[in-house]
């Protein structure tokens, strides 16, 4: 368990800038995920926190040391790879053991300490066995067995549930959640799925093309990101992102739309201070697909939700909601409706604008406003 | 008319794969297995110069053992053939590792040492009886730089002669070894070598406990090509020692053809023969059966 710090740290390859001035900063205890899409530099950030790569420039802190110059094994930190990285000639009871027996820890505590954690992630049946005997969901606990039998102070994961089957990555999903809060443990969690991060985090770290774009705990990043690529990115369906235009209305600020007939859509901003300076000026509106509803799910007592009579171009039933999807200001929007709200395809139907949930971007830097 | 024409097609296309095998299985049944029948039936003969069918049991064979030649050449391909296999297999693997360590220039050396398996056998051993004939090559050269104690007169010492062909077919081979052992490496997971750094292990212990134990199926076939190269050799003899000096480097395929050949023994030819074909089955037929095994289980 141990606080971990990065300053400034870059890396680039050659002339190539992989990382760009990343500054992260987590207590003791903290779960932080570091995700975003393919080749922005994640897994590089990781690996460089395991010492497995090298740091151009910038410090790297684990309880108040530098570590930059520090041997992979001597910065005492667990990593479970994507692969699970086994290895494939030693039985299960050796994996787990090796990098103890490295450090010469003497066999019979070795023993005792396999013992635990195997009694913990259950996988004492299968300590004889050979890692090729395993199931995908088996060698992942074995993996992480590998992991916390060193009592690290930090663990590292790289994307260790993509190998596993959508329903084994829910159910171990939990468990790593679990294990987080029984151990308390620092945790570094590397994803592409955005979903994962959302559970799993106690601190999210979004990264695109090598720059961090928003530190924060998951409801910060989901309520307030910081731009159009962290609102999109985080959430499934993602966020609406309206062409829209700020105008004074009724002694306030509002959001003007345009529907597909021409009609306008007012739609009043809560802290119209922030905006006075975008009167009249084009911005993107956000606002995300659970925030707009029917009428009846809407909350009555909340002034800061509108009714708007919009048509219904698709309705998608997921069982529990249904979205029902319409087009405003040009773009297609999502909304999360009541299965049985009745919304039917081709008509108007009225949608429940919850717009203390709002946010906007400016269209040029796409940074909110 | 479309009927009978779909008919030949059809009748075409189930049969051309036979067709167009059955001529190298009909040249290979007749001139592989076809032959080592007729050796295995001549060495059952009275035959001498000429190939002829009196059948006297397995007296070639009691001739064979009993025959000195015949236990030099057994001699000198248990010296041969164990330092052939361990040198080969052992340099081969160390230049893989360091060819392993992400080099520079790794395009550039690779074919370098893998070159030599290009020559013919015929080629190597010319080139070495060359390189170590003491009045034509390494010693000669050392004299006239002024080194004139320098000795190394190995190709006309009866002792020692067997042990150049040892260097002459390490150094012909080792870098097919390292192919081998190269494509083994590629086939580990990188992120293994990774786990192996974070629990601790040094590289060496890296590769002792993790990378070299799991390239057993490259020793295994290593071992399988060397082993049967090393029984048949034959061709590097001739050109390096010619079998001399006397017939300190005499091998079980020189004895084989000598005696079928020019001694006019062929009934013993054919039994060495046959002895040096049983020995060849007795590694290949374990390993294929093993690799035929191992394909069923996956």
């Amino acid at each position: 368990m141990a606080s971990l710090e990065i300053r400034n740290v870059c890396k680039s390859y050659g002339s190539v800038d992989v990382l760009k001035s990343i500054n992260i900063a987590i207590n003791h205890g903290d779960f932080l995920v570091l995700v975003g899409p393919s080749g922005c530099g994640k897994s590089t950030l990781l690996s460089m926190i395991a010492g497995l790569d090298e740091i151009t420039s910038g410090e790297l802190v684990i309880d108040g040391e530098v570590v930059n110059d520090k041997h992979p094994s001597q910065r005492d930190i667990a990593m479970v790879f994507q692969s699970y990285a086994l290895y494939p000639n030693m039985s299960v009871e050796k994996n787990i053991a090796f990098g103890l027996e490295m450090r010469g820890v003497p066999k019979a505590e070795r023993d005792k300490k396999v013992e635990s954690v195997s009694q913990m992630l259950q996988i004492g049946p299968l300590l004889k066995r050979k890692p090729a005997q395993l199931s995908g969901g088996q060698r992942q606990r074995v993996a992480m067995g590998r992991a916390l039998v060193r009592e690290p102070k930090i663990f590292l994961f790289d994307e260790p549930l993509s190998n596993l089957d959508a329903k084994l990555r829910v159910d171990m999903r939990t468990e790593i959640k679990k294990l987080h809060q029984r151990l308390g443990a620092t945790i570094v969690y590397v994803t592409h799925d955005q979903i994962e991060a959302m559970t799993l985090a106690t601190r999210i770290a979004i990264m695109k093309a090598g720059i961090l774009q928003q530190l924060g705990t998951p409801q910060e990043v989901y309520d307030t990101p910081n731009n159009v690529f962290v609102a999109s990115f985080m959430g499934s369906p993602s966020m609406n992102l309206i062409p829209a235009t700020v105008v004074a209305h009724q002694n306030s600020v509002a959001a003007r739309l345009t529907s597909p007939q021409g009609n306008e859509l007012i739609l009043p901003l809560p802290q119209p201070e922030r905006y006075q300076t975008w009167i009249d000026k084009p911005v993107i509106l956000g606002i995300r697909p659970e925030a707009i509803t029917d009428m009846s799910s809407a909350e009555p007592n909340n002034p800061w939700v509108f009714p708007a009579d919009c048509q219904v171009d698709v309705t998608e039933p997921t069982g529990a909601d249904v979205y029902v999807l319409t087009t405003l200001g040009g773009k297609e929007i999502v909304a999360r409706m009541r299965s049985n709200c009745g919304a039917v395809v081709g008509q108007k139907t009225p949608f429940a604008f919850n717009m203390a949930k709002a946010v906007l971007f400016d269209p040029q830097t796409e940074n909110r406003i | 008319m479309t009927h009978t024409t779909d008919d030949w097609r059809g009748w075409v296309r189930h049969h051309l794969p036979k067709l167009v095998l059955s001529p190298s299985f009909a040249v290979t049944l007749f001139f592989v297995y076809g032959f080592i029948l007729y050796t295995g039936l001549l060495s059952l003969t009275s035959s001498r110069m000429m190939p002829n069918f009196n059948l006297i049991g397995f007296e070639n064979y009691s001739k064979l053992w009993q025959t000195l030649n015949w236990q030099v050449a057994l001699n000198n391909l248990a010296i041969f053939g164990t330092l052939y296999i361990v040198i080969c297999g052992l340099l081969g693997m160390f230049l893989a590792i360091l060819l392993d360590q992400k080099i520079r220039g790794e395009g550039f050396l690779r074919p370098i040492y893998l070159y030599p398996m290009a020559l013919s056998f015929i080629v190597t051993g010319t080139a070495w009886k060359w390189f170590l004939n003491p009045g034509l090559g390494l010693e000669k050269t050392m004299h006239e730089w002024g080194w004139t104690s320098f000795k190394f007169d190995w190709l006309i010492n009866s002792d020692m002669a067997i042990y150049t062909v040892v260097i002459a077919a390490v150094w012909q081979s080792s870098g097919f070894v390292m192919a081998m052992f190269l494509a083994g490496l590629r086939g580990i997971d990188s992120e293994q070598v990774k786990a192996a750094q974070l629990d601790g292990a040094s590289a060496v212990q890296t590769y002792w406990r993790i990378i070299i134990p799991q390239l057993r199926p490259v020793f295994l076939s290593a071992f399988v090509v060397l082993a049967h190269m090393a029984i048949k050799s034959y061709d590097l003899v001739v050109a390096l020692t010619g079998g001399g000096p006397g017939n300190a480097t005499e091998v079980p395929a020189t004895f084989m053809y000598s005696y079928t050949f020019t001694r006019n023994q062929m009934g013993v030819g054919a039994a060495s023969a046959m002895i040096m074909l049983m020995t060849i089955a007795a590694i290949i037929v374990p390993y294929l059966y093993a690799e035929t095994r191992e394909q069923r289980h996956d």
